[in-house]
């Protein structure tokens, strides 16, 4: 009998570079003790984190683009 | 261990290895059974066909056709039924034969000859209830609220270790382990290595968590038994999890035999709107991984421990929980042994 231990169980596919680029930005700007909503748009801006777009985040576009990605 | 089918000699020991009966258990994650599928899963020591019809309802037979014993999950899904592959016998999902191809009209159609569970989904799980007594109605089942509150997100992590049920859940009434096993963590390296302990009594069960220190390591956990055995407790992030505060996990452990177990993490956050969002695609990109590698110091602990491990111990104030939770299981085992031998 083989054991079941599939590290991956969130998402049938890994993250792509993007999403991980846009995730480890996010984690740096919490990680200042930042944890609201506009400072944290305004951090990955100061970044140079762009939109998919190349646009500036805003908090409309960066919690469209999160809804999108947490299913 | 063999496939079992009279269980009414089973002893404490054995219950002990195996698993308490007359409780709903978790089985294994929905996913694993698509529509009009079927899968072979090693539970409590016995073997079982879950089946899902095409409707989406989900059934558990024991493996094990009534002719002659081959197991019904090498034999073929038949949208209401399965047909047996060695003579073709074909129970349907309530455990009845309906169809005895190779000679019509043979006295085992009609009869109730396979035992069958009742089941229940929650959270993304099958959950099964194991009674002694296939007749009997299951019991109550009264869902961890973690498992069911809308202000709550949450996802499931299955996995099979090579160790005893009950290590895994006394591993999970250790909360002093995480300053050690867990310090090289991204959420267990901070607080006091260490500290005093009380157990203190719910309705449900009981508490057992630290009296000095709370909220910056893995600092209680709650035992519960409401139907289903399983137990919750907090752990912190650090702040680049972002908004919050700390994460939790409902714990289960389910005996596959009496040397594997199949153990189930739901990590849980108390988030909504945008909050719940990043949570959810930083637990997907990020902390998935993250919480992988902890448990996985876990497992090699606990597949590393002798199977008699607990034969020759020495305990201390910490290990409070764990005494608790082996006598209350070492006397239900006895007790439903006797209730068996008695029946
Ligand atoms: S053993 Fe299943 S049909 Fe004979
Ligand atoms: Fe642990």
């Amino acid at each position: 009998m083989s054991l079941y231990l599939q590290p991956r169980q969130a998402g049938t596919t890994g993250p792509t570079p993007y999403e991980l680029k846009l995730a480890g930005a996010i984690e740096e700007v919490f990680g200042t003790g930042v944890h609201h909503l506009e400072g944290l748009v305004k951090g990955l801006n100061d970044l140079g984190i762009c939109s998919p777009t190349g646009e500036p985040w805003t908090p409309d576009t960066f919690t469209d683009e999160m809804r999108r990605m947490a299913a | 261990m063999v496939n079992r089918l009279n269980k009414t000699a089973l002893t404490s020991d054995e219950i002990f290895a195996t698993g308490m009966r007359n409780q709903w258990h978790a089985v294994c994650p929905s996913d694993f059974v698509a529509r009009g599928d079927m899968k072979k899963v090693r539970r409590l020591g016995e073997d079982w066909l879950l089946f899902r019809q095409s409707d989406g309802s989900l059934r558990m037979l024991a493996d094990r056709c009534p002719h002659r014993g081959a197991p019904l999950s090498q034999g073929q899904h038949l949208g209401d039924r399965v047909a047996c592959k060695y003579h073709g016998v074909q129970v349907d999902v309530g455990g009845t034969v309906v169809s005895v191809p190779g000679m019509p009209g043979c006295n085992l159609e009609g009869k109730r000859l396979v035992t069958s569970l009742p089941v229940r989904e929650v959270a993304g799980a099958v959950l099964a209830w194991f009674g002694t007594d296939p007749d009997a109605e299951p019991g109550p089942l009264d869902l961890p609220e973690r498992l069911v509150d809308d202000g709550i997100s949450r996802f499931l992590c299955y996995a099979e270790w090579k160790a005893p049920w009950r290590f895994t859940l006394e591993n999970l009434l250790d909360p002093m382990h995480g300053a050690f096993l867990h310090r090289e963590s991204h959420s267990m390296f901070g607080g006091e290595t260490s500290a005093k302990f009380r157990i203190r009594e719910t309705d449900r069960g009981f508490f057992f968590e630290k009296t000095d220190q709370r909220g910056v390591n893995f600092d209680w956990v709650e035992f519960c038994r409401t139907g289903v055995d399983w137990v919750d407790l907090e752990i912190p992030y650090p702040p680049t999890a972002g908004p919050g505060g700390s994460f939790g996990i409902v714990g289960m452990g389910t005996p596959i035999d009496a040397e594997t177990t199949a153990v189930f993490f739901w990590r849980y956050r108390r988030v909504e709107g945008w909050e719940r969002d990043v949570w959810r695609f930083l637990y997907r990109t990020k902390l998935e991984e993250r919480h992988w590698a902890v448990l996985e110091q876990d497992r090699v602990m606990l597949e590393a421990m002798a199977a008699d491990a607990d034969q020759a111990e020495n305990l201390y104030q910490h290990d409070l929980g764990v005494i608790r939770l082996r006598r209350l299981y070492r006397s239900q085992a006895a007790a439903q042994a006797e209730a068996l031998a008695g029946a």
